[in-house]
C-alpha cells in the first residue's frame, strides 16, 4: 500500500514539475525571445553555491570520516606505501581545490549575464608548454617514489631466510592455513586424482616425512617483527588474500603459487591499545557491551569475487610476540599424528568452515 | 574504396533525386524509415533511444543492490512481489545481488555507454560535421545497430531464466565463469553462455560501426574540410572507433576461448581445479590470460566511453562560450597521446594478480603518463571557459560538470596507478569510487551535455530548459554525493553482499544507506530527463528557422560555426537539399574577426589567415 501510495505521488510530482517547466517556458516564449541571459545569471549563482557547497562538503566528509578511512597500518611496508598515499592525497587535494574553483568561478564570472563580448583567444603556447610539463614532472616524482616502494616489497634476494612460512589455500568458502611444523618445511602436494580427494583437498603426500609435523589453524597466527612469507593458492575459482591492517593483497588463483612477504609491526594487543586512545574505538559496541578497541581483533578478507558467499569469507588473524607464537605453535596438533595408520592419507579438515547461517545473515 | 565508390553512387543518385522533386526526398514505407532504416539520424536516434532503455535498466538494478547495501537488515516486501524468489521474504539473495551487480557493470559500460553514446552522436554527428551525406556504408550501419538489438534481446532475455542471468562480475575472470556448474556460481550456468552471445553479438556491432565511422571519417569529407579542419567531437568519434576496432577483437577471441573451456571441455584459461574434493580434468591453462585479453580491451574501453564524451564536450563548451576551443592542435595530440597510451596500461587491472613486478613497474610508468594529456585537456576546457561569453543553458551546465566529474576521477587515478598504493586499493570502495565518477557519472554528463545540444539537430525542437537544469543540478550533487563519500572506504573490499561479517569493515553503516538515499534519488532525477525527453519530442519548443528558396526551413539554434547547422532543420535523406556545403575554415572561428561567429562554409576574406 505505502509502496502504491508514494508511487503515485512522484508520478504526481512529475506531472507537476512537467508541467511547471512547460508554463515557464510558454511564458518565456510568449514574451518573445526565450530569455537565457536570465538563465546565465542565475546558474552562474548557482554553479558558485555548488563549488561553496562542494568544498564545504569535501571538508565535512574528511573531518567525519577521515579519522575511520584506512586502518592504522600493522606493517613494515604499509608505512611506507601509506606515506606515498598520503603525499598523492596533498598533491591531488591542492589540485583538486585550483582547478575545480577555477572552473566553477570562471563559468560564474564569464557568463553572458555580465555582457562583455568574448575574447577571442584560440591558444597559448607558453601556457600549453607549462600546463604539461609541471604535471609531468610532479608525476615522475610519483612514479619514482612508487616504483622504489614496489621494487622493496617484492625484492626476492632481500627476504630473510628465517621468515616465518604460511601457506594459506583458498577455496569456496574459506581459507585452509597450513603450518609447516617445527621443521619449517612443507609436506610435498601432489595434484593428481590419486592425492587430492575430498577428505585431503590440498593433496598432501602423506607418504612425504615432511609433512608429518604440519598443522593446520584456525587462526592465522603471525609473528611482531619477523617477517613472513605466505605461500598462497587457490583450489577452485580466484579469491584474493586480503589483509587490510597490513596492506598485504594478493590474488589467490588455481594453479598458479603467488606469494606475499611482509612484517608485521604490531601484536593484536599493542593495536588494542593504540585504539584505546581513538574517539571511534572507544565508542561501546552493542553486541558486546564493551568499547570495541576492547574486541577489536586483525581480519583476513576474500578480495575477488569468487561467488555467492565471497563476502564471508572471514578469518582472524593474529599477531604475537615471538614467546606466546612458540607456546602456541607447542599446543598443535600435526595433522599426520591424529590420523589411524589405516587412514593415511586421511583428512585434514580445516577446522570450523564457514557456516552458511552466517553467510545468508 | 569500394564502399567510397559505392557511396559516391548512392550520393549522386540522392543528389539527382532530391533536385528531381522539390518538396520531398523519395518515399518510404514505415519499415523502411523507422525500423530498418540506412538513414544515420534515424539510426542515431535507435542507439539513443535503446542506449536511454538500457540506463533506465542498469540503474534499476543500481538503485536494487543500494537497497542490500544501503539497509543491510531491513526487508522490502515488495521487492518479492516483483522479483519472486529472487527476493524472498523481501530480501534480496546473495546470488541475485551478484546477478544485479553484473548486469549492472556490463550494461552500463557496453550498453549504454558504448552502444548508447558512440553509436548516438558518431552516427548523428560524423556525417553532419564533415559534410557527408550519409555513413561510407548505410547498409553496414543499419546492420551495426541490428547486432546491437540482437545483443539487447539475448541480454534481456537472460533474466528470465530459471538460473537468472550473469553473476561472475562483468570482467567474467574464469573459473568462476569458465566451469559451466550452477553449483559453483548459479550464473555461471546458461545465464553466461547468453552473455558470452550477447557481448558477441554487441562485439561484432561494435566493429561493424567503427569501421564505418573510420571510412566515413577518412573518404567522406566535403570539399575543404581537411582534418585540421574537423571539429573535436569528430577527431574524437573517429579516435574512439580506432580503438575499438583495434581492441576488441581480443575480447571476442578472449570470449569464445572461455565459452569453448565451458562448453568442449578444453583447458584455455583452467588448470587443477579442485571442486569439493574433486580433481577436474582441467590441465595447463591459466586464468590470468583471460585477465590479459579481458582488459586488453577493458583498458581501451574506458577511453571509447570517455573519448567521445570529450569531443562532445570540446564543442559545447566552445560553442556556448562564444570562444574557439583553448588549444585546437593540443587537443587532438592529446587524443592521439591517450589513445597509443590507452593500449599499453591494462595490466595495471592486474596488479596484486602475482605477475612478474617489472611488468608492474612498468604498467605504472604508462598509466600514470597517461595523466598528462588528461591534465592538458582539462585545462584546456578551464582555458576556453575563461573570458567566454558563456550561455549557461543545460548543454553548457552538463558540459562543466563533465569537466568537474573528470577532475575529481581522474585525480583518483593517480593513486590507483601507482602499483605500491594500489595493493592496498586495488578492488575496494576506492576503486568503484574512482572508475564512477570519472568514467561513468563524467560519461553521462557528456552524454546529456550532447543530448541536449543536439537535440534541435534530431527533433527540430528544445528539450524543456527548466526541467533540463532541474535535472542537471539533482545530477550534479547526487553523483557527487553517491560516489565522493566512498573514497573514504579506502579499505572496504567491492562486491560484498554485507559487511557483517568484519569486524573492520563495519563501521560504515550510516553511511551506505546516505549513499543508497541519494542513488535512488538520482535515478528518480533521471527519469525526470527521459520524461523531457519524450515530452519534448512531441511538444517541446520548436526550433525557429527561415525559409529558403529551396522550400526548405534552416535554422542555428545555437548559432554554431559547424556543418550540421548548415543543414534544414527537417532532417532529410541525404542531409542537404542542394550541393553539399564546402569548407573554408576550421570550426571554431568564434568572436574571431570582431565577430560572433563565423560558419564553416563562408570563405575567408582577402589578406585573412585561416587558423587552420
Amino acid at each position: 500500500m505505502t509502496v502504491l501510495l508514494s508511487f503515485i505521488i512522484l508520478v504526481l510530482l512529475f506531472v507537476v514539475l512537467v508541467l511547471v517547466a512547460k508554463a515557464s517556458e510558454i511564458s518565456a516564449e510568449l514574451k518573445g525571445k526565450f530569455d537565457y541571459i536570465q538563465q546565465s545569471r542565475l546558474n552562474g549563482y548557482l554553479l558558485i553555491g555548488f563549488l561553496v557547497l562542494m568544498f564545504a562538503g569535501s571538508a565535512f566528509a574528511y573531518k567525519e570520516l577521515a579519522p575511520v578511512m584506512l586502518p592504522k597500518s600493522a606493517s613494515l611496508h604499509g608505512i611506507a606505501t601509506d606515506r606515498l598515499f598520503n603525499i598523492t592525497t596533498i598533491i591531488t587535494v591542492a589540485v583538486f581545490c585550483v582547478t575545480q574553483a577555477a572552473l566553477f568561478y570562471f563559468a560564474y564570472r564569464y557568463n553572458e549575464s555580465f555582457g562583455h563580448k568574448a575574447y577571442f583567444y584560440p591558444h597559448n603556447n607558453t601556457l600549453e608548454v607549462v600546463w604539461t610539463v609541471i604535471p609531468a614532472v610532479v608525476l615522475t616524482f610519483l612514479i619514482a617514489f612508487g616504483m622504489y616502494e614496489w621494487f622493496k616489497i617484492f625484492n626476492v634476494e632481500a627476504r630473510d631466510k628465517n621468515a616465518l612460512v604460511v601457506e594459506v589455500t583458498a577455496k569456496q568458502f574459506n581459507w585452509i592455513i597450513r603450518y609447516p611444523g617445527q621443521d619449517n618445511k612443507f609436506g610435498k602436494r601432489v595434484i593428481d586424482k590419486e592425492h587430492i580427494s575430498p577428505t585431503n583437498e590440498l593433496g598432501i603426500d602423506w607418504t612425504d616425512k615432511g609433512s608429518h609435523d604440519d598443522f593446520m589453524a584456525d587462526k592465522l597466527y603471525l609473528v611482531k617483527d619477523r617477517p613472513v612469507l605466505v605461500k598462497i593458492g587457490a583450489l577452485d575459482v580466484l579469491h584474493s588474500f586480503y589483509l587490510p591492517h597490513f596492506r598485504v593483497k594478493m590474488d589467490a588463483v588455481p594453479g598458479i603459487p603467488t606469494e606475499f612477504y611482509f612484517v608485521p609491526t604490531m601484536t593484536t594487543e599493542e593495536m588494542r591499545q593504540y585504539l584505546s586512545t581513538q574517539p571511534w574505538w572507544q565508542t561501546i559496541n552493542p553486541e558486546t557491551g564493551e568499547p570495541r578497541w576492547k574486541t577489536f581483533k586483525y581480519e583476513l578478507a576474500c578480495a575477488e569475487l569468487c561467488g555467492k558467499s565471497h563476502y564471508g569469507m572471514q578469518k582472524e588473524v593474529v599477531v604475537v610476540t615471538q614467546r606466546e607464537y612458540d607456546e602456541w605453535l607447542k599446543n598443535q596438533t600435526p595433522v599426520y599424528s591424529t590420523m589411524t595408520p589405516k587412514e593415511a592419507p586421511a583428512s585434514p579438515q580445516p577446522a570450523e568452515p564457514v557456516k552458511t547461517a552466517m553467510l545468508t545473515r | 574504396m569500394q564502399t567510397a565508390q559505392t557511396l559516391e553512387h548512392v550520393q549522386t543518385e540522392h543528389h539527382a533525386h532530391v533536385h528531381g522533386h522539390d518538396t520531398h526526398h523519395h518515399e518510404e514505407s514505415f519499415l523502411t524509415k523507422y525500423i530498418f532504416s540506412q538513414d544515420h539520424k534515424m539510426i542515431s536516434k535507435q542507439f539513443l533511444i535503446t542506449g536511454m532503455f538500457w540506463g533506465v535498466v542498469g540503474g534499476l538494478l543500481s538503485v536494487l543492490f543500494r537497497l542490500q547495501l544501503g539497509w543491510p537488515n531491513e526487508t522490502f516486501p515488495f521487492l518479492e512481489t516483483f522479483l519472486g524468489k529472487w527476493a524472498e521474504g523481501g530480501k534480496i539473495t546473495n546470488e541475485f545481488y551478484y546477478a544485479l551487480v553484473t548486469m549492472h557493470g556490463t550494461i552500463l559500460v557496453f550498453f549504454v555507454l558504448t552502444g548508447g553514446l558512440s553509436g548516438t552522436f558518431a552516427n548523428l554527428l560524423i556525417p553532419y560535421q564533415v559534410g557527408a551525406r550519409d555513413m561510407a556504408s548505410p547498409f553496414i550501419n543499419m546492420l551495426s545497430y541490428w547486432f546491437f538489438f540482437a545483443a539487447s534481446v539475448v541480454l534481456l532475455f537472460s533474466f528470465f531464466i530459471q538460473t537468472g542471468p550473469a553473476s561472475g562480475g562483468w570482467t567474467a575472470y574464469p573459473p568462476l565463469n569458465g566451469l559451466r556448474d550452477t553449483g559453483v556460481n548459479l550464473g555461471s550456468g546458461l545465464g553466461f553462455d547468453l552473455w558470452i552471445l550477447g557481448m558477441s553479438l554487441f562485439i561484432v556491432s561494435a566493429l561493424l560501426a567503427g569501421l564505418n565511422y573510420v571510412a566515413t571519417v577518412l573518404n567522406l569529407r566535403t570539399k575543404g574540410m581537411s582534418m585540421w579542419r574537423m571539429p573535436l567531437t569528430v577527431w574524437a568519434l573517429m579516435f574512439t572507433a580506432v580503438i575499438g576496432i583495434l581492441s576488441f577483437p581480443a575480447l571476442l577471441a578472449g570470449c569464445l576461448l572461455l565459452e569453448f573451456d565451458r562448453l568442449l571441455d578444453t583447458s584455455f584459461y583452467l588448470n587443477n581445479i579442485v571442486i569439493n574434493g574433486e580433481l577436474l580434468g582441467y590441465k595447463g591453462g591459466s586464468p590470468i590470460l583471460f585477465q590479459h585479453l579481458f582488459w586488453f580491451l577493458g583498458h581501451p574501453e574506458v577511453y571509447i566511453i570517455i573519448l567521445p564524451a570529450m569531443g562532445l564536450v570540446s564543442e559545447v563548451l566552445s560553442v556556448h562560450s562564444r570562444k574557439p576551443i583553448f588549444g585546437y592542435k593540443a587537443m587532438v595530440l592529446s587524443i592521439i597521446a591517450i589513445l597509443v597510451l590507452s593500449f599499453i596500461v591494462w595490466a595495471h587491472h592486474m596488479f596484486v594478480t602475482g605477475m612478474n613486478p617489472n611488468l608492474g613497474a612498468i604498467f605504472t610508468l604508462f598509466t600514470l603518463l597517461i595523466a598528462i594529456p588528461s591534465a592538458i585537456k582539462t585545462f584546456n576546457w578551464i582555458g576556453t571557459l575563461w573570458k567566454g561569453s558563456i550561455r549557461l543553458s543545460t548543454a553548457a551546465l552538463f558540459a562543466i560538470g563533465f569537466v568537474s566529474m573528470f577532475i575529481t576521477g581522474g585525480l583518483t587515478g593517480i593513486f590507483l596507478g601507482n602499483s605500491a598504493v594500489d595493493i592496498q586499493l586495488h578492488d575496494t570502495m576506492f576503486v568503484v569510487a574512482h572508475f564512477h565518477i570519472v568514467m561513468g557519472v563524467a560519461a553521462f554528463f557528456g552524454m546529456f551535455a550532447g543530448v541536449y545540444h543536439w537535440f534541435p539537430r534530431l527533433y527540430g525542437r528544445f528539450m524543456n530548459e527548466t526541467l533540463g537544469q532541474i535535472h542537471f543540478y539533482i545530477t550534479l550533487i547526487g553523483g557527487y554525493a553517491i560516489f565522493f563519500p566512498m573514497h573514504f572506504m579506502t579499505g572496504l573490499p567491492r562486491r560484498y553482499y554485507t559487511y557483517a561479517n568484519f569486524e573492520t569493515f563495519n563501521n560504515f553503516n550510516h553511511l551506505a544507506a546516505f549513499i543508497s538515499v541519494a542513488a535512488i534519488i538520482v535515478f528518480l532525477g533521471q527519469l525526470l530527463f527521459v520524461v523531457n525527453f519524450f515530452y519534448s519530442i512531441f511538444k517541446g519548443r520548436k526550433v525557429k528557422g527561415e525559409k529558403a528558396n529551396d522550400g526548405y526551413e534552416y535554422a542555428n539554434p545555437w548559432n554554431a560555426t559547424t556543418l550540421e547547422w548548415t543543414a534544414p532543420v527537417e532532417r532529410i535523406h541525404g542531409n542537404w537539399p542542394g550541393e553539399i556545403p564546402t569548407v573554408h575554415r576550421w570550426p571554431y572561428d568564434y568572436g574571431a574577426n570582431g565577430r560572433e561567429f563565423i560558419p564553416q562554409t563562408e570563405p575567408l576574406k582577402p589578406g585573412e589567415v585561416s587558423h587552420h
